[in-house]
């Protein structure tokens, strides 16, 4: 009983926290530290990232694919059009409005990208 | 959600740590600031010196950072550190140690004599700790300090638990009688220089 009273005792003592002088600074060191290990994770990061896209752009180059991707651009623009000009002879579309495959391509890509950046920002708020 | 650093200094620990779980590194600071004095002093009650106390505390905190996830708050977040910290010091222990210096410190060193006892009026548990052998006192303070079981101490110190036992119940007397039995043990807040 009288063991278990000095257990807890001794429990109590343990708990009692030194106060330091220096604690602000203690924690400073461990936010440095921390942001230190955040600052090479996103360097590795982006390091990584650049070297893949490097290699992925140089393999793509290499391939051939431009020609290729050049050619099916080409016919789906032609593609594209002929569609756009059955819509407006249907009058789904109006007469004077300024479609083209260019266009569509191009709004296709911006609606991409802001899908990205939606997504980006939606990450970060979670 | 406390976002500010007024906030975040009445904030409970419980939701800090689930902000920190957020990413939230200011956050984790507070908790930092709060819990810092508490595994800095525990390290330093094991027998490391000022600068690895310092320095482990600070691995342990960034590993507590790493892995919050974990932190379920079934206890309190400063335990939770203290026994990250504990284990740090352990490996390091083990790594300057022989495996066997256990067992040999014990037989060899007892440097409280029974005349000692009650002949200070006043020690505290930083002085009582260093009558201890490094190994009672590593054993005292990984059960009485960072909460861990005789069992989980044997583990982490890879030793027999009956040696475990034994060097803390050595410990425990050398501390029952610097301590001075029979006197109001209170835990006056000292001033420690970093």
């Amino acid at each position: 009983m009288a063991d278990r009273s000095f257990e807890m005792t001794l429990e109590r003592l343990f708990a009692g926290s030194p106060t330091f002088v220096d604690s602000e600074l203690f924690a400073a060191r461990v936010a440095d530290r921390m942001n230190r290990g955040w600052g090479f994770r996103q360097f590795l990061i982006s390091g990584l990232g650049m070297l893949g896209g490097l290699i992925g752009g140089a393999q793509v180059l290499g391939s051939g694919l431009a020609s290729r991707l050049d050619a099916v651009t080409t016919l789906s623009r032609h593609a594209i059009a002929s569609r756009l000009a059955d819509l407006t002879d249907a009058h789904v579309l109006p007469a004077g409005l300024l479609l083209n495959g260019d266009i569509v391509w191009m709004a296709g890509a911006l609606a991409v990208a802001a899908i990205v950046l939606a997504l980006t920002r939606a990450i970060r708020d979670i | 959600m406390p976002d500010t650093h007024a906030q975040q200094a009445s904030a409970h620990d419980l939701e800090l740590v689930a902000l920190a779980a957020a990413g939230g590194r200011a956050a984790f600071g507070e908790l930092v600031r709060r819990h810092g004095s508490g595994v800095r002093g525990l390290l330093r009650r094991m027998g490391a010196d000022p600068a690895l106390a310092d320095d482990l505390a600070q691995d342990a905190f960034l590993t507590a950072f790493e892995q919050i996830g974990e932190f379920r708050g079934e206890g309190a977040f400063q335990a939770w550190v203290k026994r990250i910290a504990a284990r740090l010091y352990v490996k390091r222990w083990r790594r300057q140690m022989r495996a066997d210096l256990l067992a040999a410190v014990a037989e060899a060193d007892d440097p409280v004599g029974p005349g000692e006892t009650g002949a200070v009026a006043r020690i505290d548990l930083d002085e009582a700790l260093r009558a201890l052998s490094p190994a009672e006192r590593m054993c005292v303070s990984l059960c009485y300090g960072a909460g861990l079981s005789h069992g989980e101490t044997a583990a982490a110190l890879n030793t027999p638990l009956g040696t475990v036992k034994s060097h803390v119940k050595r410990g425990l007397d050398k501390l029952r009688n610097r301590l001075a039995p029979g006197r109001e043990f209170g835990a006056p807040e000292q001033e420690a220089h970093g």
